[in-house]
């Protein structure tokens, strides 16, 4: 049992989930509530990463961070080192890949809070983004319960972009599911079944306690006017 | 508080008409002024446009010396700058606060402890301080829109805005509600613009009244003049009572009123309004009234009102006529019946209504 | 039409054609295409330039006989072959799994062959100013050196022999922690080529390839390393058995061996 690898990939997911909430947010908010006519355009390109196969996704994510970019020579000169094969960047990958998980169940959660609610607010002097505090995020939290564990659980079972911009190393970027794979590639099936069965385990307990959780806390918060 | 609201707005919509309005009307302290029209008419539309909810496609919006909207210098100030309380048919009480959670929201004190007192006075104004901890899902109709005033009043708006607010409630509580509005009104010292359909409550509450039919505005000015003199026959029909009486109830007994308008006394059925108002508002339907050549005895009806016809118009089949009897009142006839009468402008002739055809409202 | 029925119509013509696609031939990796007169052939991943240009030279001496080839990790392909996947023959970067293919009973034992032995080169980019051909691996401990690339020692034979010359220089300790690891040995080629490594250890036959025209290499000593020995194996449920043999034949003589000596592999005489 790859137990480096396992606290590398629960480590990322806690990592892209945290990340997702404070990028998703803001984007999730614009997507809810603005009325721009090319919108939908935004919301394509959110959604990518749920069409791309992932292998896309990392080898467009190793050039974009790589040495030759813009970004990854900033981030070389500010860290001193560069971001392929890092964790910081199989971080930028999971972020990208796991967005649209993030993103579409925040903005479906403020979506559904109803208009009359946010109108009756701003009659009450709050100006927009004050009501999206007191009044959206309260309202919302099963979307954003949702958001957070989609994530989490869909960083867990990340292969392809791990593979393309990880590196592979021990401790650092070899997370659990590439673990499983260079186990069956090289012919040990006992040990890729063991941490196969872990992560199936695992990945399970948390979707059901979530589900779970959503049909009795949660619905003391209705998220609609009365 | 301001003197008057100036609205002179253009709202278009896909597939329609859209809204053209244009009215100015005073907003004294402690008054209502009502948006009264059938559904659909654009009241609403017109009610959003003040609040700031909306943008008008073109117009003008004044607030006493203050501009909130002017499209051609590009204005438009923000439904939150404008101080204005807001009352939906809905409620849209927060649900996940509690009674006293939706009052205080509004209210800006830095201190805690004063919104909290401020408050649980409005609070105790519509008397739901027992309700205070609960949630707006415990909460019945009534208590609701209580609920939605007191948000709304919290913060002290400079105007009250209400949409059909009690529209959804059992006729004794919207008595009640009526009259709740109507001190709120006066103790804040402001202004109210209320939008229904319920001819009802224009009679019962507004001072001022705004006939609003087809996205226009077809008449403005007081309640009484605008329901006896309706400006058009769209009007009219949409106001729908032909004669409007401003009433005292002398006498109550055995489930009859006697009722005294100037020098003539009426006889209506006794409607119960709990023991409530002397001021009451007679309402009678043209097609309720009889006319008849002298006072006929042993006749069921118990008013007959000897007058002199004022004016006669064709309707139809029909006539229309106008009558003085001490107080205005309008009778619909056929064109026989008129011609057999003989009646025509000047004439004498008795009006007789029944007890059960007039419909009484309590003035609010 | 009823909306209702539109969408019903839309609906019922979508599952259709997804079925039909479904039902169709179709052509997923490591599943053999083309006609059924062909010759199928899975082969590892690195061996792509040498192996179609003897695909090419094959063909020319056998007109007949056309060739498919598909390309794939020889881990995948193993657990695929195992279960039946109708390949007519197996090449392997590492002799060794197409060993423990006949072990297994899925490959006819005595059809085992050694075709090459690899060799390993140490691969920079042009724009590097490395000095790999006068200090060889020991140039791998430069500080400026932050990342070297090598394929995955687990699986695969290019990883191992890397591990292993690094080990033999007396390097191992100090590159370790500089170790990236590719899933195999193109992907190691890659992280180079992209900059984010800036040395790896990759297949000679690789690096001669017009992919890594962007870069110059260095062979690493035969004796560095254990030998790479490249190898395949008729599959026992063959349906060309007959031409895969004749292909067999081709990849162990003068010709084919011309062919693979052209790509950096050295053959066994």
């Amino acid at each position: 049992m790859d137990w480096t690898a396992i606290w590398v990939s629960v480590r990322l997911s806690l990592a892209t989930m945290a990340v997702l909430v404070v990028v998703g947010v803001p984007i999730a908010y614009w997507v809810a509530f603005s009325r721009w006519r090319w919108k939908f355009l935004v919301e394509a390109i959110v959604a990518l990463p749920l069409v791309l196969p992932p292998t896309v996704l990392g080898f467009y994510v190793l050039m974009a961070i790589g040495p030759r970019s813009p970004a990854g020579r900033l981030y070389e000169a500010v860290a001193g080192s560069g971001l392929p094969f890092t964790f910081a960047g199989l971080l930028v990958a999971s972020v990208l890949y796991s967005l649209p998980f993030a993103v579409q169940p925040f903005s479906a959660g403020f979506a559904a809070v109803d208009a009359r609610l946010l109108e009756a607010s701003w009659m009450l002097g709050i100006s927009r983004l004050e009501t999206f505090r007191r009044i959206v995020l309260p309202l919302s939290v099963r979307g954003l319960v949702t958001g957070m564990v989609l994530s989490f659980a869909h960083t867990l079972g990340e292969f392809g972009v791990v593979l393309m911009v990880g590196g592979n190393r021990p401790g650092v970027t070899r997370t659990v599911s590439v673990s499983i794979y260079d186990h069956v590639q090289a012919l040990d099936y006992a040990s890729a079944g063991q941490t196969s069965l872990l992560l199936l385990g695992v990945s399970f307990v948390i979707l059901a306690v979530t589900y779970a959780l959503q049909k009795t806390v949660w619905a003391a918060w209705p998220s609609h006017g009365r | 508080m301001a003197g008057s609201l100036a609205l002179s707005i253009e709202r278009r919509f896909t597939g329609g008409p859209g809204v053209v309005a244009d009215f100015t009307v005073p907003l004294d302290a402690g008054s209502i002024v009502v948006l009264f029209g059938p559904s659909g008419s654009g009241k609403t539309t017109v009610l959003r446009a003040i609040a700031g909810l909306d943008r008008p496609d073109r117009g003008v919006i004044r607030f006493g010396s203050e501009t909130w909207v002017d499209t051609s210098a590009g204005t438009f100030l923000a439904p939150q700058a404008r101080c204005v309380g807001c009352v939906f048919q809905e409620t849209a009480l927060f649900p996940h606060l509690t009674v006293r959670g939706n009052v205080e929201y509004g209210v800006r004190d830095r201190d805690r402890a004063a919104r909290t007192a401020r408050a649980d006075d409005v609070l105790a104004l519509v008397e739901l301080t027992g309700q205070a901890g609960s949630f707006p899902r415990e909460l019945s109709g009534g208590q609701g829109q209580r609920t939605a005033l007191a948000r709304a009043l919290a913060p002290h708006p400079r105007l009250l805005l209400l949409d059909e607010p009690f529209t959804g409630l059992d006729s004794p509580v919207r008595l009640r509600m009526r009259r709740l509005l109507r001190t709120l009104v006066r103790e804040f010292g402001i202004a109210a613009i209320l939008v229904t359909h319920d001819r009802n409550e224009a009679i019962a509450l507004g001072d001022q009244m705004i006939v609003i039919a087809g996205g226009r505005v077809r008449q403005v000015g007081a309640v009484l003049d605008v329901l006896r003199r309706p400006a058009d026959v769209d009007v009219a029909h949409s106001v729908g009572v032909d004669a409007v009486i401003p009433a005292r109830i002398e006498r109550r007994h055995g489930g009859l009123v006697d009722l005294r308008v100037g020098e003539v006394m009426l006889r209506a059925v006794d409607t119960d309004f709990d023991g409530g108002p002397r001021d009451i508002v007679a309402c009678i339907r043209a097609e309720d009234v009889t006319l008849e050549r002298a006072v006929v005895v042993n006749v069921s009806a118990r008013n007959h009102l000897p007058g002199r016809v004022v004016g006669v118009e064709a309707e139809g089949p029909l006539d229309r006529v106008t009558l003085d009897c001490g107080f205005p009142l309008v009778a619909l006839v056929t064109r026989q019946a008129r011609e057999e009468l003989g009646l025509r402008e000047g004439g004498e002739v008795v009006a007789a209504v029944k007890a059960t055809a007039i419909h009484l409202v309590p003035r609010a | 039409m009823k909306p209702r029925i539109q969408q019903l119509a839309a609906g019922v013509a979508l599952t259709a054609a997804g079925l039909l696609a479904a039902c169709a031939e179709s052509t997923a990796p490591g599943e053999p295409a083309g006609p059924s007169a062909t010759l199928s052939v899975a082969a590892a991943s690195d061996l792509r330039y040498a192996l179609d240009d003897v695909v090419t030279a094959f063909h020319t001496e056998h007109p007949d006989i056309e060739v498919a080839v598909s390309y794939g990790s020889s881990g995948s392909f193993y657990a695929q072959l195992l279960n039946g996947a109708p390949f007519d023959l197996f090449l392997s970067a590492d002799v060794e799994y197409a060993r423990r293919v006949a072990d297994q009973g899925a490959g006819l034992r005595d059809s085992l062959f050694t075709y090459a032995e690899g060799r390993l080169a140490i691969w920079v980019a042009s724009s590097s100013a490395l000095d790999i051909d006068g200090r060889g691996l020991e140039a791998l401990t430069d500080a400026a050196v932050t990342r070297v690339a090598i394929a995955n020692p687990e699986h695969a034979p290019y990883g191992r022999a890397a591990e292993a010359a690094l080990r033999a220089a007396g390097v191992y300790d100090t590159v370790r922690p500089k170790l990236v690891l590719g899933e195999n040995v193109s992907q190691a080629l890659q992280f180079v080529e992209s900059g984010a490594a800036q040395v790896g250890l990759v297949a000679l036959s690789l690096a001669l390839a017009p992919a890594a025209a962007a870069g110059r290499h260095v062979l690493v000593a035969r004796d560095m390393h254990p030998p790479i020995e490249q190898g395949g194996v008729i599959m026992t449920r063959a349906s060309h058995a007959g031409d895969a043999r004749s292909f067999r034949l081709f990849m162990l003589s003068d010709q084919g061996r011309s062919v693979l000596e052209r790509h950096g592999f050295t053959v066994p005489r």
